[in-house]
């Protein structure tokens, strides 16, 4: 069993579940930073603004990781491909182009 | 406090920035022998380049998320009150981009391994381009808000 086989199947999954944890707003913590105070999951904005970028990291971190774990009795028999670990990533930056393009256009 | 970790952070990324490209020139075009600067600028050993990349990334993207907050409250509304909006737009998608690009470090580690795989030198172009637009984005972005009071102020 050799855990570099999983490494670009966690590069996929880290950049769907990133795209998804910013679109749903899954954040495994919320940091307020007027009050300098961090709380568990997605909770709104109090005094000031509210930042969900530091939990969408973490969950991404952790599922991709579980995914990844999951993924590795499987990769004994099958080696996933090499390209999954940029192309998909690639395709979630453009994704990204895509989500934010108000931003651009007016 | 937060100057100085931002200068860190700038001087930091100034050699990612150069480390990274010098890795991606000689990976996407390898010069063939000796010559002037260009050919010399891509003459470099690539893989040595590798765990250097990785660390600078790291510790860039760990600063900018420290000083992350400060922009968040100070930056940011200005950028809203002078309805810069496209000047927004460009440092949300840097935020999404240098989360990517850290979700893609095992992966760059995997494909730059020595003994280099010479069935991944595809892999390692790629990889490598991919990382090293993530990377002079992400300076350029931030070099315009570091300074978009005198270049867009009113």
């Amino acid at each position: 069993m050799s855990y570099s086989r999983v490494i670009p199947i966690f590069a996929a999954s880290f950049a769907v579940i990133y795209v998804l944890a910013v679109e749903f707003n899954w954040a495994v913590v919320t940091y307020h930073p007027r009050l300098g105070e961090w709380e568990w999951l997605t909770k709104p904005a109090k005094t000031g603004p509210a930042m969900y970028w530091f939990g969408w990291l973490i969950t991404s971190f952790v599922a991709a990781g579980a995914i990844s774990l999951a993924a590795l009795p499987i990769t004994g028999r099958w080696t996933p491909p090499v390209w999954i670990g940029w192309a998909v990533p690639l395709a979630v930056m453009l994704g990204f182009v895509y989500l934010l393009r108000s931003f651009f256009l007016r | 406090m937060i100057t100085t970790l931002l200068i860190i952070h700038g001087l930091l990324a100034v050699a990612l920035l150069g480390s990274i490209t010098h890795q991606t020139a000689s990976t996407v075009w390898p010069a063939k022998s000796a010559g002037n600067f260009l050919v010399s600028f891509r003459g470099v050993s690539a893989a040595r380049y590798t765990t250097t990349n990785i660390v600078l990334y790291v510790i860039v993207a760990v600063l900018g998320a420290i000083i992350y907050p400060a922009y968040r409250l100070a930056v940011r509304p200005f950028l809203e009150s002078a309805r810069l909006l496209t000047i927004n737009g460009t440092f949300e998608l840097k935020e999404q981009f240098v989360a990517i690009g850290l979700g893609m470090l095992p992966l760059y580690w995997l494909v730059w391994r020595t003994p280099l795989d010479p069935k991944l030198s595809g892999a390692r172009v790629a990889v490598t381009s991919l990382l090293c637009f993530v990377v002079w984005y992400s300076f350029l972005v931030g070099h315009v808000l570091n300074n978009v009071r005198g270049l867009f102020g009113r």
